[in-house]
């Protein structure tokens, strides 16, 4: 799968699966994005907040005490990490560049959400956090296979790698609601 | 009297630094003795909590305390109180465990 793929992947969560199998049988010649640093800064800074206002809209929804502690400390993370990307990007003097992977996430996103706004109760929590478990995983895939290795600025790498372990760990937290909530699901079906 | 046993328990107890980075406590397991004091410092982006006898996953028993929320940087204590062991975790990061053993004073 080539690094267009691998992004496309995390711009549209729901089709992870697909995009991994695509994986196994790449294409002949596929694009590959040669991001520059204030494309990475902005890829960065996009997928932060989509997920803060992923769990923002969630805050709304939930009546699951666990859900609605995810969603914050979702909320909390992702800022946190945005601040220092926007105090680094302004240290560099770098100015966050819009780019397609951008566009696509932001699409993704846009389309993710037109999955979860009709779902309300368990139905709400399971979609949520199925979702939020694919868009962690595609994030770590992406920091891996693309943004950490295309990155430049060696402070820019320094905070992708930095951010790296808590995504990994947001993506456990998912995976634990998630068997937690299957129960749930079970329960109202 | 009282002021020169607790100067003197001051003066024998021992301050343990546990740094939180890349999610996790180091060291995630640590021995003290009953007085000494235990400093978490956060040295991750994201805030963390250390946090005992009610935060996801720690299993503190009678045993309460909790730093609150830490952010880049900032330390938070705790003094020990009691012999036993005690397993804390952050409220935020329930994949984050710790675990302190509290032994007697000499």
């Amino acid at each position: 799968m080539s690094a267009f793929h691998r992004l496309a992947a995390l711009a549209v969560p729901f089709t992870l699966t697909a995009a991994l199998h695509a994986q196994a049988n790449p294409p002949a010649s596929a694009p590959t994005p040669d991001l520059s640093d204030p494309e990475v800064a902005h890829v960065a800074v996009t997928a932060n907040s989509i997920d803060i206002d992923a769990a923002k809209f969630a805050e709304t929804r939930t009546h699951n005490a666990a859900v609605k502690q995810f969603a914050a400390t979702m909320i909390t993370d992702h800022s946190a990490v945005n601040a220092q990307a926007a105090a680094l990007a302004k240290q560099l003097g770098v100015t966050p560049a819009d780019n397609a992977v951008s566009q696509s996430l932001q699409s993704g996103a846009a389309e993710a959400r037109k999955k979860l706004e009709p779902l309300s109760g368990a139905a709400f929590d399971h979609a949520y956090i199925a979702h939020e478990v694919a868009y962690h995983q595609a994030v770590l895939d992406a920091i891996d296979k693309v943004l950490i290795p295309t990155t430049e600025n060696a402070e820019l790498k320094k905070l992708l790698e930095d951010v790296r372990p808590a995504v990994a760990a947001h993506l456990e937290h998912a995976k634990t609601l998630s068997t937690q909530l299957g129960g749930t699901k079970a329960k109202t079906k | 009297m009282i002021a020169v046993v607790v100067l003197l328990l001051a003066a024998a107890s021992r301050t343990h630094t546990v740094e939180i980075r890349g999610m996790e406590f180091h060291p995630a397991e640590l021995t003290v003795a009953v007085g000494d004091t235990i400093v978490w410092i956060n040295r991750d982006i994201v805030p963390h909590t250390a946090t005992a006898g009610g935060g996801a996953g720690s299993q503190g028993g009678h045993t309460k305390w909790d730093t609150g929320a830490l952010t880049q940087d900032k330390t938070g204590r705790y003094v020990a109180q009691r012999a036993g062991v005690v397993r804390y975790s952050c409220t935020f990061h329930p994949t984050m465990h710790g675990k302190l053993t509290v032994r007697e004073a000499h």
